[in-house]
């Protein structure tokens, strides 16, 4: 495992009372199957006229961390849902471990999953809630036992076994999911969305703990959010999808240092990149200067609120509000036509609203896109 | 205030009408027959009536009867309501809708609109004048579907997906998920039911002649009728007998009861 800050890592941290703290360092217990690749072809899935999934291909290796991205509606949890077998794809192939899965029962295809909503059964207390899908598959009793002791010892939820899913808060109720989805022992797992009705905080460590345990276990990881930090932090691949499309899919550092649309650029990033409307000569619309890309119409800029610093020369610019957020300042600007700008400033900067302003930035970090079709234009 | 009052002093009208025929039955039959229509508070007591009255007719084998008929019909609603309900609430099939409406315009037929037509129905079949058939025409009932589909609409698919995912079947998520979550429900459906067999008199009246098949309901007509004179103090003490497993049983599930009444759906 290339990841060696999963070795030897020892998380502890607070929730409520309770402290937990999960060891990651032991080796992988014999017996653990690996991951399995997923592989997506052509898949697509309609109601009616509308695809909700058009034509998506895409490939997860073995053993690693896939985040599928993208805004409500775009759908990725449609494709989760496929993938798993709850839906049916209106066309394409779905392959698990190289295996057409396409038109098996969600039980037979190896994945183990963690819902939004957790889906704990209310009846039934915290072990027999891990252990429901051995019960159902029959596993013998001795068996069941050592894997959930196994995920107990794990996620550091031994004190809770016998409570019901409604006595647990919502990260205690969280673990006793990821327990569930851990003793299957499913060469892939699959999530949707599972940190989204955690607090902040809370959100924070379990993406830690979450990318940690699916190093140690060497599963396949197929996750779905609509959060950027959750992407940009936890993933080998990023498959951003919009519209039932997939816009981009590439590694997190690639996907922000070289968005291949402008809706990836403006979805990546905390604020997202500027984007200007340039003119035929390559300066942004209705002002005199810099020129920021060939003289060529319809072209849009993109620069990295971050890549942009105070200069002498530059962008002229207008500050029409300064936010201060402690380690830097991000000022919203407005350039000549009135199209918005926004820089982000290392430290606390003050500048009056309405004080002229210039922007310097680094030639390597201009982007330039297609201003008809979003797509990325090779720098020139 | 005073209409906090006014609807304090409703409620207690209404619940002192609603108990009075109760506490005189209770009154009459603990008392000798001599105090059934003078109140007197130290009338002596007396267990005598109760006695008389199980001496009189064979309420044994009436209980019984009752008991097993009140039995068939629950096990036979819990296991013909279930699969419907689930499929009315979870399976996609043609014409699903309009089927349910179907079970639901039954809740608007009288039974007894039907009870020439069940007569000739069971004369047909050779059932006349057995347990069977006062239970056959209640076995499925519109409202058991009604009440189990609402509910079993209310569990979250999640839970359904996540039991599939685990590798139940179609009736493993039936009875692994469903079931147990619905067990409010059954309760409350189970106690309706039960005491709407119990104390169902017409349709046994009509279908049953002889004293093997005779619900208690039916064995106590036929004991107070006027030919064997009317004794209030043995009738009240005979009602008293057949009605208080019921009420001891909805004593002991009101809680539960009268909850998923609130929850299960009927809004």
């Amino acid at each position: 495992m290339e990841l060696s800050h999963a070795i030897g890592l020892v998380q502890s941290y607070g929730t409520g009372r309770r402290t937990y703290r999960v060891t990651m360092m032991e080796p992988l217990p014999a017996g653990v199957p690996g991951g399995a690749a997923v592989r997506l072809h052509g898949v697509s899935r309609h109601w009616g006229s509308v695809a909700a999934l058009d034509g998506v291909s895409l490939e997860v290796k073995a053993g690693t961390f896939c985040v599928l991205l993208g805004p409500s509606g775009c759908g990725k949890t449609t494709c989760l849902r496929i993938v798993a077998g709850l839906e049916q794809a209106s066309g394409g192939v779905i392959e698990i471990g190289g295996r057409d899965v396409t038109a098996l029962p969600p039980a037979a295809r190896g994945v183990a999953m963690v819902f939004q909503s957790y889906a704990l059964f209310p009846h039934l207390n915290v072990a027999e809630n891990i252990v429901f899908g051995l019960k159902a598959r029959s596993v013998p009793k001795a068996d069941r036992a050592r894997r959930l002791d196994r995920a107990v010892e794990i996620l550091g939820i031994g004190h809770l076994l016998a409570r019901r899913p409604g006595q647990l808060s919502g990260g205690q109720q969280q673990r006793v999911a990821l327990g569930r989805a851990i003793v299957a022992e499913a060469p892939v797992c699959l999530m949707d969305e599972p940190l989204s009705n955690l607090d902040a905080q809370l959100r924070a460590d379990m993406r830690r703990e979450i990318l940690a345990l699916q190093r140690r276990l060497g599963i396949t990881m197929l996750y779905v959010t609509h959060d950027q930090t959750e992407a940009m932090g936890m993933a080998d691949q990023v498959v951003l999808l919009r519209d039932g499309h997939i816009e981009q899919d590439a590694p997190p550092a690639e996907v922000y240092a070289a968005p291949a649309t402008t809706f990836a650029a403006s979805f990546i990033g905390t604020p997202p990149m500027n984007l200007l409307k340039l003119s035929e000569s390559g300066v942004i619309d209705g002002s005199v200067g810099p020129v920021l890309g060939p003289a060529r119409a319809g072209l849009v800029a993109g620069i990295r609120p971050e890549a942009l610093r105070l200069a002498a020369t530059g962008i002229a610019a207008r500050v029409t509000h300064g936010e201060y957020l402690g380690a830097d300042t991000v000022v919203a600007c407005t350039v000549a036509d009135g199209q918005t700008l926004l820089a982000r400033l290392p430290g606390r900067v003050g500048l009056a609203d309405n004080a002229a302003v210039k922007f310097e930035f680094d030639r390597a970090d201009l982007h330039l896109f297609d201003a008809g079709t979003g797509r990325r234009v090779s720098t020139v | 205030m005073s209409t906090r009052f006014l609807e304090i002093l409703g409620a207690w009208l209404l619940a002192i009408i609603w108990v009075l025929p109760l506490l005189y039955a209770v009154w009459t039959a603990f008392h000798p027959a001599e105090f059934a229509t003078s109140f007197t508070l130290m009338a002596p007591l007396t267990l005598d009536n109760f006695r008389h009255a199980w001496d009189a007719a064979p309420f044994a084998r009436y209980f019984i009867n009752t008991t097993m008929l009140v039995t068939l019909i629950l096990v036979a609603q819990f296991l013909v309501c279930t699969p419907a309900a689930f499929a009315f609430a979870r399976l996609d099939f043609p014409g699903r809708d309009t089927v349910f409406a179907v079970v639901l315009v039954q809740l608007m037929v009288m039974p007894d609109v039907l009870l020439t037509g069940n007569y000739r129905t069971m004369a047909q079949l050779g059932l006349v004048d057995t347990i069977l058939s006062i239970a056959l025409p209640y076995l499925g009932s519109a409202f058991g579907i009604f009440l189990l589909r609402q509910t079993f609409r209310q569990i979250p698919q999640a839970l359904d997906d996540a039991a599939r995912l685990e590798g139940c079947t179609l009736m493993g998520r039936l009875w692994r998920v469903y079931v147990p979550l619905a067990k409010p429900t059954y309760i409350a459906y189970g106690l309706v039911s039960v005491s709407y067999h119990w104390n169902n008199f017409l349709w046994p009246l009509v279908i049953t002649n002889s004293v093997n098949t005779r619900p208690l309901t039916v064995g106590l007509s036929v004991f107070a009728s006027t030919d064997q004179g009317i004794d209030w103090s043995i009738i009240t003490a005979a009602t008293l007998m057949t009605s208080a497993p019921l009420l001891v049983a909805f004593l002991l599930f009101q809680r539960q009861f009268v909850q998923s009444f609130m929850r299960a759906g009927i809004r």
